[in-house]
């Protein structure tokens, strides 16, 4: 028994005991649901598991406090309205705000952040880490570290325009089509459903063998993949308010179509609007990824997350963790976007079962 | 009975009218070449003669509609033509690995679907609590990870450091089935933690809909014991939107298989159509999209039809 091990146990049995006496229930439960844990991994995993544990809840508690003093942070400077809003985002959404501001940060500032170019060839192949490259360098002795800030860019800035791409046309159409219906509808409707019936991947891998892979074709590619589930949802939504008096009276007076679907529709469809955008958002970066991933999408050498990860995947069988950091990017972002949409459609449905 | 099999066959003739549609947008995708397929694999330094020639040996001198009924023809009846670059039927190319691209779905959906119904199940009933949290989480973090992520760390982990299972998924034609299941427990325990994932959020959003519904409330109230609530009143009615979410995902495994065999370079169809992507080698590209595509659309079309047959109320539309 080393004293790590002795001085883990005495503090999480002593947290728990405090936390008893004082009768936090939440708190009890969770620091002795640890102890057990704990009890159980150091039996098959010896000290090393422990110190994993140990690093892990440090993380959280780390990553907790950060987006409570974030949360703080914007109650204070927002104006009083949008501020309210905030005082009852829960800790997750306020840690997918503070990861999306952060890679914002990342992207928008990336040749100031980054210390070398993205196509800059500073050292040997695979060189380990020191004192000028945090994180090494890639298969061509470039630094990984300022392309990975590079990518930021890259990879969020494509998928954000092609995002942006799939839900102008698809809220478009879908708001035509509410507004119009008859014969339009109809067309849009089987046409959305053609598309949704091949698996995206699928489709964006047909499309990407037939046009070629430039940045072009793959932004509106994706946008034609994904704009029918817009479609549906913005037609459902707006499908709701046409039929209300006050579309009704504006028709009486003479409004046209445009008139209608930006004045009175689209204002009074904006909450489920934006969720989908988050959600959209998601699918799209996977989907670019994925693509970038098997060598058909972002092509070199453009900085990019999804080529990164298979570029130097090599290293992981040396079992170095480098390659996997562009990859836990990947995933972090959409778990941020991911939290802040689910605390949206919380506000916006006011469900209590979510 | 009479009605039913009308509603089924009904659902079925949309899903080959479907079906159908895909096929063409598949085939005529191709015709949006600049050029033709000659001009394409031959590239900008090919001589009018050579392309004249490919042309003449491909039988594009056809019109458009005339080959894609003798391609749908063929496509039927097992023969997809001729690799546009080994010059190997495309049949030949395509049947191993599809069994083997079969055997790795199966043996994801084997674990997977029990696993997460039961996990979906459970945390719907613990709904709200620390447990349910803590799963909530997880299972969004796994559903927002791309498939290489969990991929590459269970080679990390489980691969590399440990040396429990192999890295690479190679498959060779005299291996014993446990070590066939050895060889692809990675790739398909990737698998499994994404479709777990999403199967069990939406297994727990079905039960908890129909939690909530004035019937179970009333069987509560009237004193019946919480197992039988489930047993007898909850899962008769939730029978129906499991086998939905159960097929959706299975829908799901499709997409995600392409991305898992590059991975492990295991010889599976999905391998193959990147590798044909990047050859542009149209003749496979099309018939792994038709294949994955056909898939696709019979598993959405067994959750129709499976959900039409455990819920009454669907066999009456108004």
């Amino acid at each position: 028994m080393s004293n790590f091990v002795i001085v883990y146990y005495a503090l999480l049995i002593a947290a728990s005991c405090l936390a008893a006496y004082f009768k936090k229930r939440e708190i009890f439960i969770l620091v002795f649901t640890l102890t057990l844990v704990s009890f159980f991994m150091g039996i098959i995993g010896g000290q090393s598991a422990l110190r994993f544990i140990t690093t892990a809840a440090g993380l959280l508690a780390v990553a907790a406090g950060m987006s409570y003093a974030f949360r703080e942070f914007l109650i204070l400077i927002t104006p009083e309205g949008v501020a309210k809003e905030l005082r009852t985002a829960p800790l997750t959404a306020a840690f997918g705000m503070f990861v999306i501001c952060t890679y914002a940060i990342a992207g928008i500032f990336a040749p100031i952040i980054a210390p070398f170019g993205e196509a800059q060839v500073i050292s040997s192949a695979f060189a380990p880490a020191d004192e000028t490259m945090l994180l090494g360098a890639d298969q061509l002795g470039r630094d990984m570290f300022s392309r990975i800030i590079y990518g930021a860019r890259n990879t969020v800035g494509l998928a954000l325009l092609a995002t942006m791409l799939a839900f102008i046309m698809g809220a478009l159409a879908g708001l035509l089509a509410a507004t119009k219906g008859g014969w339009f509808d109809q067309f849009l409707g089987r046409f959305a459903d053609v598309i949704m019936s091949i698996p995206s991947l699928i489709f964006a891998l047909l499309m990407l063998s037939i046009f070629g892979t430039n940045l072009i074709v793959i932004v509106i590619v994706i946008a034609v993949i994904y704009s029918p589930r817009v479609f549906r949802l913005t037609r459902a939504v707006a499908g709701n308010v046409v039929v209300m008096d006050y579309i009704e009276a504006a028709k009486l007076r003479g409004e046209g179509t445009w008139y209608l679907i930006r004045k009175e529709i689209l204002p009074n469809s904006t909450a489920p609007l934006i969720a989908e955008f988050g959600l959209e958002f998601c699918f799209v970066f996977l989907l670019i990824a994925g693509l970038s991933f098997l060598g058909l999408g972002v092509q070199p050498p453009t900085a990019d997350w999804g080529s990164m990860v298979r570029e130097n995947a090599t290293l992981i069988s040396f079992g170095e963790l480098t390659p996997l950091i562009p990859a836990a990017a990947i995933a972090l972002l959409t778990v941020a976007v991911n939290f802040v949409v689910d605390w949206m459609l919380f506000r916006s449905s006011g469900l209590k079962e979510m | 009975m009479g009605d039913i099999l009308q509603l089924v066959l009904r659902r079925l003739g949309l899903g080959l009218i479907t079906l159908f549609v895909v096929s063409i947008l598949i085939f005529f995708a191709v015709e949006l070449l600049p050029g033709d397929i000659a001009q394409a694999v031959l590239g900008q330094g090919a001589t009018a003669e050579t392309v004249a020639a490919l042309r003449e040996k491909l039988g594009l001198n056809d019109p458009a509609f005339i080959r894609y009924f003798h391609w749908l023809g063929g496509a039927l009846t097992g023969d997809f033509g001729v690799s546009l670059v080994s010059g190997e039927r495309v049949s030949d190319a395509i049947s191993t690995r599809f069994r083997n691209t079969l055997f790795l779905a199966t043996y994801a959906a084997v674990i997977a679907v029990p696993l997460s119904i039961f996990l979906g199940i459970i945390v719907a009933l613990l709904r709200n609590t620390l447990f349910d949290r803590v799963a909530n989480v997880l299972t969004l973090t796994s559903i927002s990870s791309p498939e290489f992520f969990l991929g590459y760390i269970l080679i990390l982990y489980l691969a590399v450091k440990t040396n429990y299972f192999p890295a690479i998924a190679s498959l060779s034609a005299d291996m014993s089935f446990g070590d066939l299941l050895h060889r692809t427990f990675l790739p398909a325990l990737t698998l499994v933690l994404v479709v777990t994932a999403h199967m069990m959020r939406m297994t727990r959003a079905a039960i908890i809909n129909l939690l909530a519904s004035p019937y179970i409330e009333m069987a509560r109230l009237k004193g019946v014991p919480p197992w039988k609530v489930i047993v007898r009143h909850a899962l008769p009615n939730a029978w129906a939107p499991i086998i939905n979410v159960v097929a959706l995902n299975l829908a799901y495994l499709i997409t995600g298989v392409v991305l898992v065999e590059v991975v492990f370079v295991y010889p599976g169809i999905g391998q193959l159509l990147v590798d044909a992507v990047a050859k542009r080698d149209f003749p496979i590209v099309q018939a792994c999209c038709l294949i994955f595509a056909a898939t696709f659309i019979l598993l959405n079309l067994a959750a129709d039809v499976g959900s039409i047959l455990t819920n009454p109320r669907l066999r009456h539309p108004k």
